[in-house]
């Protein structure tokens, strides 16, 4: 998982704009950046976050031409400089990144060794510099080394490389994001499009299998078999103003205080409240489907668990799978069968090769995504947007909530039949403000103060609340680096309540008055026994408040929507606990916004 | 982020800058920072925002000192609670010569306002809610300066919990070397200094359709996603929301304003009323010269008949107030309720079915009878 990024036309402002598209990828990984330009086939890396590449370059102040760039997420070796891209031939005549992984790499590095190549990185990339260079060396030109290169390859990558004495960036995609902007008498790539959104918003999003040879004139699009292809140019709408932090401290926070916006957005003119319908322009008329499985990872995995659990309500057979598991361990499926593929970026090679696992079956595939033409988007039979807008922080916040509105769309366009959909559609209309009510007066923070040096954080709750309680888990792990575990509420008893002591803080999410909240007071009381103290988030409805030792309140609301309100508490304490902490919550370690590596 | 019209005031002010040609914008944010940072984000119209956040609310001087670190040179300077046509700041613009311009209107209210004598493009005395009633001209709160005035304001002291601008304005008119000009202007401007003075406010952008909404007739303006139902009647001016519902024989107009996800219950009747973001308005109800915030729930049948009233608020009484009522933010009010013209509820207060609300209600407070 890592960000390239390219640029040719732009004469001396190059190395300005690979480093500024740089910055915007950071997002994508950031334990090394590198950048090469040519003619001069100058190339600087180091380890660390941007900053550290930032001084080597204000010390060399490179100069050149046309150039490309690369952020790194460490897959293949540890984050060093000698692993950081570009990577070289030994000569120095050829320099390439690479976002992705090459499966067949320990083959053709070995075939390289013996013909008395020196490998200097532990990356499968640099296999690619060496094969160019070889081909270079049997009288190939360089665009003929390039692609006799690139057909060697197996796996997922992005790429793009430059060549000594050929003012020429060549690219090529396959399984890993690449978009091509086109500005006026220049040509950028990156891999994703806020890398040059400051510069041009005229896109050509590229399609696996195609490459790219870029020019100070112009560039062209080939096939596979090398043949130019004609590929719209679109213009996307969001500009690089949305990647600011308005003046909060973090992304994470911006984007927690977003959610208001972000759900009115998502639900905007999709439902219509005086006769109780709701509608999704986007997708065509699909057939009620015998069952629904659902594949993703991360978050978005936990949004799965919730829209199978409210299906399941609705009586049609869902089941969230982890789509790392899907695709090489595939459930039954039957024709009928609707897999739906939850993901914010629309990028995440888990959930695309689910997905394309469940397209092979020859049952029909939806996206629900954040990323309108993201290769989700594509590749599926269809697609429904949650229009979080972007998000930057790693740990995804706002997006969480739009994928839960998202579920309940899906879920009442998906299942046939008359209903009074009024209070469903009433309660998602008030979830901005509901969420805003909580915004404004959380007492997550004050909270922190008193449970900041635990030992552990566990999370409960039952029904849908089941994946409010793992997301809450997740996200006090990985940007507090506390421990955290989410559980079924009725599970504790059979294993984790020996975790439980006095110095294990239990968030209980209990929303509604019903047998589930009821047991779950059961379950309250069962680690409060073991000296645990119990914060509820809770509506108010049961007696959770009085029993627990602390509460998160939420406003009333339908049974559907109040995951969405329990959640926003849970990101606010781990917000607040990881800021306590000091952790870089924008970027924690060891993580990637969205992992395009299987 | 009070509303005018069925926007924030904020965002009105931010429109006249840019339309005057701002390409630089610094907001001062302190009471609801986040909210503001949320609303706008990192630009607004493709123009960057920095934010300066002013920590204790001691007055405009020191809400400006906030901002020291922001502009280079000369800048102007605006209130963030006051509608202008941007023509006005045009005029301070294209004026600003020397240390610091500002623009000058005349009326009836300058006792309110901070008075100013002119003597040409000079001004000469600047005098805050001046006792007699022989001023006419007084300052319109849009100002040009240059780095002089942060030395100003550096040398000036917080007194009594305040450090007003107009302490440095005046410190500017008394000194020999510079001077402030003043810019005579008769564009629309506007204030809220009370809550109901956004019932006026959203008038005047409904008479001058300065709405976002397309207009779907003379003076209906109506965002696509909003729901008006079919035997729902809309009377201009009036503007509806993007996601706003207007249920079956509601009456809504002249002069009403319906935020986003806002919703008109069946049979109701509103005029001249500003009704904020995600307010439910019950069934049957009659409201006329009302304010209501966001994300209030009023159940069905209330009366709120209008003004006039005698409004008392801070240890002052305001006469003939035309004013059915001020429902702030997230209010529940029950069934069949009314209000006395005049009745003011605090954010977050429940009012129980059937209660006659006369006077003022506190933040938060519940009354059930």
């Amino acid at each position: 998982m890592c960000g390239i990024v390219g640029c040719i036309g732009r004469g001396d402002g190059t190395v300005d704009v690979l480093m500024d598209g740089l910055r915007s990828l950071e997002y994508r990984g950031y334990d090394s950046a590198g950048i090469a330009v040519g003619p001069s086939m100058g190339v600087l890396r180091k380890s660390g976050e941007l900053d550290a590449l930032s001084a080597v370059v204000d010390a060399n102040r490179p100069t050149g031409t046309y150039g490309i760039g690369h952020t790194r997420w460490s897959t293949h070796g540890p984050p060093t400089d000698r692993n950081a891209h570009p990577h070289t031939d030994e000569s120095g005549r050829v320099a390439v990144v690479h976002n992705g992984i090459i499966e067949n790499y320990a083959t053709l590095k070995a075939e390289l060794e013996e013909t008395g190549v020196t490998f200097t990185s532990d990356t499968d990339t640099e296999v690619v510099p060496h094969l160019i260079a070889r081909a270079l060396d049997a009288g190939d030109d360089p665009e003929s080394a390039f692609h006799n290169t690139v057909d060697r390859l197996e796996g997922s990558y992005a790429i793009a490389a430059i060549i000594e004495g050929s003012e020429t960036i060549y690219a090529a995609r396959q399984g890993s994001p690449l978009v091509v902007g086109v500005g006026e008498d220049c040509t950028y790539l990156a891999s994703d499009v806020p890398a040059f959104v400051d510069h041009t918003r005229d896109v050509v999003f590229l399609e696996d299998g195609q490459r790219v040879i870029a020019t100070p004139t112009g560039y062209t699009i080939l096939d596979t078999d090398r043949q130019p292809v004609e590929m719209a140019v679109q213009t996307v709408s969001y500009t690089a103003e949305e990647t600011g932090k308005s003046g909060y401290d973090h992304y994470m926070l911006k984007e927690i205080h977003e959610q208001p916006t972000a759900l009115r957005q998502c639900f905007s003119g999709r439902a219509d409240a005086l006769d109780g319908t709701i509608t999704l322009e986007e997708v065509d008329e699909i057939p009620q489907p015998n069952a629904v499985q659902f594949v993703a990872c991360g978050t978005s995995y936990h949004a799965a668990l919730y829209g199978a659990a409210i299906l399941r309500e609705m009586g049609i057979p869902a089941e969230a799978y982890l789509a790392s598991e899907y695709a090489l361990s595939p459930p039954p499926l039957s024709l009928g069968t609707l897999v739906v593929g939850i993901t914010q970026s629309g990028e995440t090679a888990d959930t695309l090769a689910a997905l394309r696992d469940a397209k092979s079956r020859g049952v029909s595939t939806l996206a629900l995504t954040n990323t309108v033409n993201s290769t989700a988007a594509r590749e599926c039979d269809h697609a429904v947007y949650i229009r979080a807008g972007p998000e930057i922080g790693v740990a995804a916040t706002k997006t969480f909530s739009s994928q839960l509105v998202g579920c309940n769309l899906l879920a009442e366009e998906l299942v046939d039949g008359p209903r009074d959909l009024r209070p469903l559609i009433e309660s998602l209309r008030d979830l901005p403000d509901d969420v805003q009510s909580i915004l404004d007066s959380s007492r997550a923070e004050e909270l922190v103060e008193e449970y900041a040096d635990s030992d552990a954080y566990f999370f409960i709750g039952r029904g849908t609340n089941v994946a409010v309680a793992l997301e809450g888990a997740l996200k006090c792990k990985e940007i507090s680096y506390e421990h955290a575990e989410g559980f079924p509420a009725g599970e504790l008893k059979h294993g984790p309540l020996a975790l439980v002591t006095p110095e294990t803080p239990v968030f209980a999410v209990v929303t509604g008055d019903d047998e589930r909240a009821q047991k779950t007071l059961g379950n309250i009381k069962e680690v409060q026994a073991r000296g645990a103290p119990v914060i509820a988030v809770t509506d108010g409805e049961s007696d959770a408040a009085e029993i627990a030792d602390e509460t998160l309140m939420i406003p009333e609301t339908s049974e559907r929507a109040a995951p969405v309100l329990a959640n926003v508490q849970l990101q606010l304490f781990s917000y607040h606990l990881a800021d306590a902490l000091g952790r870089p919550i924008d970027k924690p370690r060891n993580l990637a916004k969205s992992v395009t590596v299987e | 982020m009070l509303p005018a019209g069925t926007r924030p005031i904020l965002e009105h002010v931010l429109n006249a800058l840019i339309d005057a040609g701002v390409d630089d914008i610094h907001l001062v944010v302190g009471y609801q920072a986040n909210r503001v940072r949320s609303h706008f984000g990192s630009t607004y119209r493709e123009v960057p925002i920095t934010y300066h956040t002013q920590t204790n609310q001691l007055g405009s001087g020191h809400a400006l000192l906030q901002a020291q670190d922001g502009p280079d040179e000369s800048f102007l300077l605006v209130n963030g609670d006051q509608i202008i046509d941007h023509r006005i700041v045009e005029a301070v613009s294209n004026a600003h010569t020397d240390t610091a311009t500002l623009a000058v209107v005349e009326g009836p209210e300058a006792v309110d306002y901070g008075a100013v004598s002119l003597d040409g493009d000079e001004i000469t005395e600047l005098v805050e809610q001046p006792a007699s009633g022989e001023f006419r001209l007084f300052n319109a709160g849009v100002y040009a300066f240059t780095q002089r005035i942060f030395e100003t304001l550096e040398t000036l002291s917080v007194e009594r919990g305040e450090l007003p601008l107009s302490d440095a304005i005046q410190q500017l008119i008394d000194d020999e070397v510079h001077t402030v000009g003043g810019v005579r202007t008769d564009h629309f401007w506007m204030d809220a200094t009370h809550a109901w003075d956004l019932l006026s406010l959203s008038r005047e952008l409904l008479s001058r359709g300065w709405v976002d909404a397309p207009a779907i007739d003379t003076d209906i303006y109506v965002e696509d996603t909003a729901n008006v139902h079919p035997d729902a009647t809309l009377v201009g001016p009036v503007v509806v929301d993007s996601d706003a519902v207007i249920e079956a024989g509601a009456v809504v107009g002249p002069y009403a304003a319906i935020g986003a996800s806002a919703t008109v219950g069946a049979g109701s009747a509103l005029r001249d009323v500003v009704v904020d973001t995600d307010t439910t308005i019950g069934p049957n109800t009659t409201a006329v010269e009302v304010v209501a915030g966001q994300g209030c729930e009023i159940g069905a049948g209330l009366t709120a008949g209008g003004g006039p009233a005698d409004v008392a608020l801070d240890e002052r009484v305001y006469s003939d107030v035309d004013l059915g009522g001020v429902v702030a933010d997230r209010v529940e009010i029950g069934g069949g309720a009314t209000l006395e013209p005049g009745a003011l509820i605090g954010p977050g207060a429940t009012v129980g079915d059937g209660v006659v609300v006369r006077g003022r209600i506190d933040a938060g407070s519940e009354v059930v009878r």
